[in-house]
């Protein structure tokens, strides 16, 4: 298990296991906010269709949204594609207003995967992990803290966590894989 | 090993003994004892002291319900758990195992002198004895009582275990793992559910392992749980054993405590030692059984008298006959067989005495066959035996006449008042009981739950119907799913059907006021204490519980509630249905507070958010301080430096040349939308719309009721973009009130709300000397007094990193505010914090924030104000956009009292002397020599030595304060009184000056 | 613990994702200048305290964000219906009937 430090370094943080734990490298990372009239355009701007319903995502290359909310969506981009991506949304504003408001720095990602993830998250999500579909996703609980999940695979996880509060979420799933490891 | 072990016999393992400790003495047991069989096993029923009297007492019961049997273990330092129920407790090789209450030991225990004294200790004793005289209270009673209270012995050392949590969704959650439970949780799983079954024993079974000659679908009934078991295995359900359904609470959601290390010899320490599950469950199935009363008479409390279906499940689950000879009591088939097993096991029966005049006639046959002493129609009235029962006084009854007694000499006496259905999970979702006549018990009528109850819950009795009713219920769960199952139907063989009567107290001979009959065993309360507290005028049963404290104690009552019923209702004269049973509660059993806290202990205790510059705090040696969940470096002290030479060098420092201040916790929201001005007007009490993009104002929030909320420095980065900042402490308070106003009285507006706190790490610099640190890091802006005077924002870059830049000041020094991605955070510290040094630049901590902010007169929202302060009162009035029509909180503050003369107003006081220093929080009075109560006008809210100053300041909130500049007034403290003028709130630079460049 | 429809997400969730908002349809004066003190008083603190089917706010703070309505019975804890902020206020009776 390495010791993970507020610098937040990307790599391994529990590497073997049934659960493994990987700090994510950094993206660039937006809240999107708009009203349903917007969405196409804002949709070609992105060149990702955005998906209407709260827990559905979408991708298309390496960007990718998830709704949130009823007019909510986070959007995942190459750290490259920053300027892009905010003029593109610029450049369509006057005639589809919305929010575009980048927090790549808020939050930082957890990857969850091995045979046991699902399974990790209930010692402190209250939600029913078997109702997130593969490749859907939701915003949630652990432990008191908001957090965004993504479910890539039956049992790999996405987990998107604001930064001071990583900390304290990282510890409670490196305890359960600790706990796991010895049942 | 001794003689009450039967060889070969019951589940436990003979081939691996296990030895423990008990008040120090080695006992012998083997793999699967629990500590009581275990002492059982060699003979000892002397296991504690009653709570009250100190009587001696045995295991009474086999199980979780157990009274009497509590006890201490001990596992190494800091492994210590008082009141551990030796029926439950597993043993192991090297457990220590103390009996409680007693002094200075079990068998000889000087508190025993309250039994001799007890007609004092009868019901409300606490309530007579210790009135008067008054004076006695203090010196006398409480240390008394404080000394006799309690059970056990607390540890006193940090619990070095670890406990978990997790979550569980299930389809069908079954409570009880015996026939009804096994049978429910087959049909469910066959019907292709996700099934959860539990059961706080050690292993499946129930009832089931205390009767092996059962025969069910002609397979012996242990056989048959092992196969059953293996088979919901293969169907995947989750079996989860040593786990108690502690609460049923609403839709559904049963905590459930799992035991994961009590019984192991050498946990891996990994494991932790309990886990707390919170199940949501589409259906329950509540399978729990029934419990058997025990039988009130004179001395139904002495070591050795238990209840009959303990004593057969000592003897074939245990393997343990727990005693020689054996007298039976009962009012109930069921304690027939336990005569029969234990007479088949080599123990003597000296009678069976039922309390019915006519037992069934198949019993009476069976027992005769055996040679066994049937004394139908007779009464227990009094046992004998100092440390275990030796004797058993026995007297016939002719209807309301008890007859000559006949002593009967006995090591253990058995009885059986009947069954009690286990309904407390049941009764904790307000399911309502109804009182069944025949079976004189209440049965589960109307439910409130989406469950089902199965088997003897229902008043049920006999494997076969249990079996077939589980298998119903396990059905009728699955149909609620939508799915249909199919409900076994399950043929016994040697069945253990049987009926019975239930009782008040067992009629006798003697002076009923001096038997010491008990009800409740764990809380001494008898049937005499329950008949005085009516007669004394206790009517309803809640008034009869707590006045005797009748099913108080730990066990809530599992045997005694009924048996107190029975008697309340017989001196009520009113019938049982009428009288009510009184409110179970959860837990269902004792839990330890370990189990709740759940990961929550230690560092993990709560949520400790830490800025992206918080780690160069650490290393550079800050003390901290908690605000809401961060912890802010509060300040920095150097080599033998107390707190305020710390703050008194870092305030020097940074109003001679620079300091450095991690400002990172500050809330902060991004307004952006073509209505985002709208929204601000709407929002803060400050006009918006004339503020241009590139410039900062003071925001100030209010409540509708005209109360500060909150405020912050607002900068306008565009037209449709605003950077707000709130306090600390307030920022998720303020997002979510904002979108509250956004999404419910104002949907109209196009405007959109993100939290970027942690997008932003912020560093403040500030002093005469902080352009100069800042400058050289800056790209694309001109940081001229013109082009980028006080009150200024702008996006640009600083030391590389892209940057939202703030010229403001929260110290009257000219300041600057840098916010840079989170990430960038520590790295651009430490770029400004080298270059600073040629400017002796000094990092301070919130501690010379509040002092420099003080010495300006500036608030603090939350410790200036308490949500009782206006604008007005907080001397903020020139905050308000007075032009504009509206905004949260303009209404109310046109209310009569907001605008009423001689509010409280924040002013400043300077005190006489010049060198004390005021409490934070004091009280103020205008005349100290008042007599008191005092009429207190205000109370001190900021207090500080001001380096600036050279004294001590502080700002107060004073009833008509601003009319009273210039007045003395008092703080009186315990030991003196403190006289304070009253200023203005600005004790440093009134004119601003320092703020130009 | 309970479970709540969020009618925005059109999910029935555990009750630790939502926070309480208050009393529903408390309407914020739409010109506050133009009301009497009685009514700004009424407004702002006097609240109906119902025993029974409660009218009321949640938020679904951990999720979607949403403020949205809801009818709970206060003696059972049971909800009868959530509805959407803007959607109109459902008739108690209808929702009594529904419930049976």
């Amino acid at each position: 298990m390495t010791v993970l430090t507020h610098a937040f370094t990307p790599g391994p943080i529990v590497a073997s296991g049934p659960v493994k734990l990987t700090l994510m490298a950094p993206v660039a990372r937006f809240s999107l906010r708009l009203r349903a009239a917007s969405i196409p355009a804002v949709s070609k701007a992105l060149g990702v269709d955005l998906p209407t319903t709260v827990g559905e995502r979408a991708a298309s290359g390496t960007t990718e949204a998830i709704c949130l909310g009823p007019d909510e969506w986070m959007i995942i981009a190459k750290p490259d594609d920053t300027d892009t991506l905010v003029s593109a949304c610029a450049d369509i504003y006057a005639s589809a207003t919305h929010s575009l408001t980048e927090v790549s720095a808020r939050e930082i990602t957890v990857r969850i995967e091995g045979d046991r993830a699902a399974e990790l998250l209930t010692i402190g999500c209250p939600r029913d992990i078997d109702s997130i579909p593969v490749g859907g996703g939701c915003r949630t609980v652990i432990d008191g803290v908001t957090v965004v999940l993504w479910r890539d695979a039956e049992q790999s996880f996405r987990m998107d966590i604001w930064r001071s509060f990583a900390m304290h979420i990282i510890d409670l799933l490196c305890t359960g894989c600790k706990e796991f490891a010895a049942e | 090993m001794s003689s009450f072990r039967v060889s070969g016999r019951g589940r436990v393992d003979h081939t691996q003994p296990i030895q423990f400790t008990f008040d120090g003495k080695k006992i012998k047991g083997f793999k699967g004892d629990t500590v009581a069989s275990a002492l059982l096993a060699n003979g000892i029923h002397l296991m504690g002291r009653s709570f009250k009297y100190h009587r001696p007492r045995g295991a009474v019961t086999a199980g979780s319900e157990e009274p009497n049997a509590l006890v201490g273990t001990r596992r190494g330092p800091g492994r210590f758990e008082p009141n551990t129920r030796a029926t439950v407790q597993e043993i192991w090789d090297g457990l220590q195992v103390n009996s409680q209450n007693r002094y200075p030991s079990l068998s000889f225990d000087v508190g025993a002198i309250n039994d001799k004294a007890y007609m004092l200790f009868s019901a409300g004793f606490y309530y007579k004895t210790f009135m008067w005289p008054k004076s006695f209270w203090d010196k006398v009673y409480e240390p008394f009582i404080r000394a006799a209270a309690g059970l056990g012995v607390s540890p006193t050392e940090p619990d070095p275990d670890h406990y978990a949590s997790r979550y569980l969704h299930t389809d069908v959650l079954i409570i009880g793992a015996g026939p009804a439970g096994l049978a429910a949780a087959l049909t469910a799983a066959r019907a292709g559910s996700r099934v959860t079954l539990v059961d706080e024993n050690p292993e499946a079974g129930g009832s089931l392992l205390s009767e092996p000659s059962v025969m069910i679908e002609d397979i012996p009934a242990w056989d048959w749980v092992a196969k059953t078991v293996a088979e919901l295995k293969e169907l995947g359900v989750k079996l989860m054993t040593r786990t108690t359904a502690i609460g049923y609470y609403h839709q559904n959601f049963v905590g459930l405590c799992e035991k994961l290390t009590d019984h192991l010899a050498s946990p891996d320490g990994e494991t932790p030692r309990e886990r707390m599950w919170r199940v949501r469950a589409k259906q329950v199935v509540l399978a729990q059984g029934a419990l058997e009363k025990p039988l009130v008479f004179d001395g139904n409390d002495r070591p050795g008298v238990m209840l009959a279906g303990s004593a057969q499940t000592y003897l074939n689950r245990y393997g343990v006959r727990v005693g020689d000879k054996a007298v039976i009591v009962t009012s109930h088939d069921s304690a027939w067989y336990a005569a029969f097993d234990l007479a088949d096991a080599g123990t003597a029966i000296a009678a069976i005495v039922d309390t019915r005049a006519e037992p069934n006639a198949d019993l009476v046959a069976e027992a005769t066959k055996r040679g066994i002493r049937i004394m139908a129609g007779h009464t227990v009235t009094g046992t004998e035996g100092r440390l275990r029962v030796k004797s058993v006084r026995v007297n016939p009854v002719t209807g309301s006449s008890v007859g000559a007694p006949e002593i009967i000499g006995c090591d253990c006496l058995l009885m059986s008042g009947g069954w009690t259905p286990s309904l407390h999970l049941f009764s904790h979702t307000k399911g309502t009981l109804k009182w069944d006549e025949e079976r004189q018990t209440f049965l589960p009528d109307h439910k409130a739950e989406e469950c089902e109850i199965a088997g003897a819950g229902r008043g049920l009795w006999g494997i076969e119907a249990v079996l077939n009713d589980g298998a119903k219920m396990g059905a009728a769960a699955v149909k609620s799913l939508g799915k249909t199952a199919k409900a076994a139907s399950y043929a016994v063989a040697h069945d253990r059907p049987g009926t019975g009567v239930s009782h008040k107290e067992l009629p006798t001979d003697l002076d009923a006021g001096k038997a010491r009959a008990f009800v409740d065993y764990q809380n001494d309360v008898t049937a005499k204490d329950l008949r005085l507290a009516v007669r004394e005028g206790m009517r309803s049963i809640e008034h009869v519980k707590r006045y005797t404290t009748n099913g108080m104690a730990t066990d809530q009552g599992k045997m005694s509630n009924i048996n107190g019923l029975n008697i309340a209702s017989d001196a009520l004269g009113v019938p049982q249905p009428k009288v009510g049973l009184t409110t179970f509660r959860p837990p269902y059993t004792p839990t330890t507070f370990g189990a709740f806290c759940g990961y929550h202990k230690g560092s993990h205790f709560e949520v400790t958010r830490k800025t992206p510059i918080d780690s160069w705090a650490e290393e550079n040696g800050a003390a901290y301080e908690p605000v809401s969940l961060w912890r802010r470096a509060w300040y920095f002290p150097k080599e033998g430096e107390d707190m305020h030479a710390a703050v008194d060098r870092e305030c020097r420092a940074t109003r001679a040349s620079v300091g450095i201040f991690d400002a990172s916790t500050l809330g902060k929201i991004e307004v952006v939308g073509p209505d985002a001005v709208e929204f601000m007007n709407r929002m803060y009490t400050n006009p918006w719309t004339k503020l241009a993009p590139g410039r900062a104002r003071y925001g100030l929030l209010l409540g509708d009721d005209g109360f500060i909320r909150d405020d912050g420095v607002i900068g306008r980065l565009a037209d449709d973009r605003f950077h707000v900042t709130t306090t600390t402490g307030g920022a998720a308070r303020v997002l979510n009130m904002m979108e509250d106003y956004l999404q419910t009285e104002w949907p109209d507006l196009d405007v959109w709300l993100t939290s970027t706190t942690e997008q932003w790490a912020t560093i403040a610099l500030n002093g005469p000397n902080a352009r100069k640190v800042l400058e050289p890091f800056v790209e694309g802006l001109d940081m001229s007094d013109e082009a980028f005077p006080h009150m200024s924002v702008a996006e640009c870059r600083v030391g590389g990193f892209p940057a939202r830049l703030f010229r403001i000041s929260f110290t009257g020094e000219v300041g600057f505010e840098v916010n840079v991605p989170a990430h960038a955070g520590r790295a651009l510290w430490e770029m400004l914090f080298e270059a600073g040094k040629k400017y002796d630049i000094c990092p301070y901590g919130t501690e010379t924030m509040h002092v420099l902010r003080a010495e300006k007169g500036y608030i603090i929202v939350g410790q200036d104000t308490d949500g009782t302060v206006t604008p007005h009162d907080a001397g903020l009035s020139w905050a308000i956009g007075k032009m504009k029509p509206d905004f949260v909180g303009k209404r109310g503050l046109a209310r009569p009292d907001l605008v009423a003369e001689g509010r409280k107003q924040l002013i400043g006081l300077l005190t006489e002397d010049g060198k004390t220093k005021l409490e934070e929080g004091a009280q103020i009075v205008l005349d100290p020599n008042q007599p008191k109560p005092m009429k207190m006008v205000g109370h001190v809210t900021s207090s500080y030595h001001s380096d600036a100053a050279g004294r001590p300041i502080a700002m107060a909130l004073l009833e008509d304060g601003f009319n009273r500049m210039g007045e003395t007034i008092y703080i009186p403290m315990p030991d003196r009184v403190i006289k304070a003028t009253v200023t203005g709130t600005v004790f440093y630079d009134p004119e601003g000056a320092r703020l130009k460049l | 613990m309970l479970l709540i429809h969020c009618p925005y997400c059109n999910q029935t969730l555990p009750e630790a994702e939502f926070t309480y908002a208050g009393e529903a349809h408390i309407a914020r004066p739409a010109d506050p200048s133009s009301v009497s003190d009685e009514e700004w008083r009424d407004f702002l603190f006097i609240r109906t305290n119902v025993k029974g089917p409660h009218y009321e706010r949640w938020r679904h703070f951990y999720g979607c964000g949403r403020y949205f309505n809801a009818v709970r019975d206060t003696v059972s804890d049971r909800f009868l219906i959530t509805y959407k902020t803007d959607d109109p206020r459902p008739e108690l009776s209808k929702l009594l009937e529904k419930s049976k």
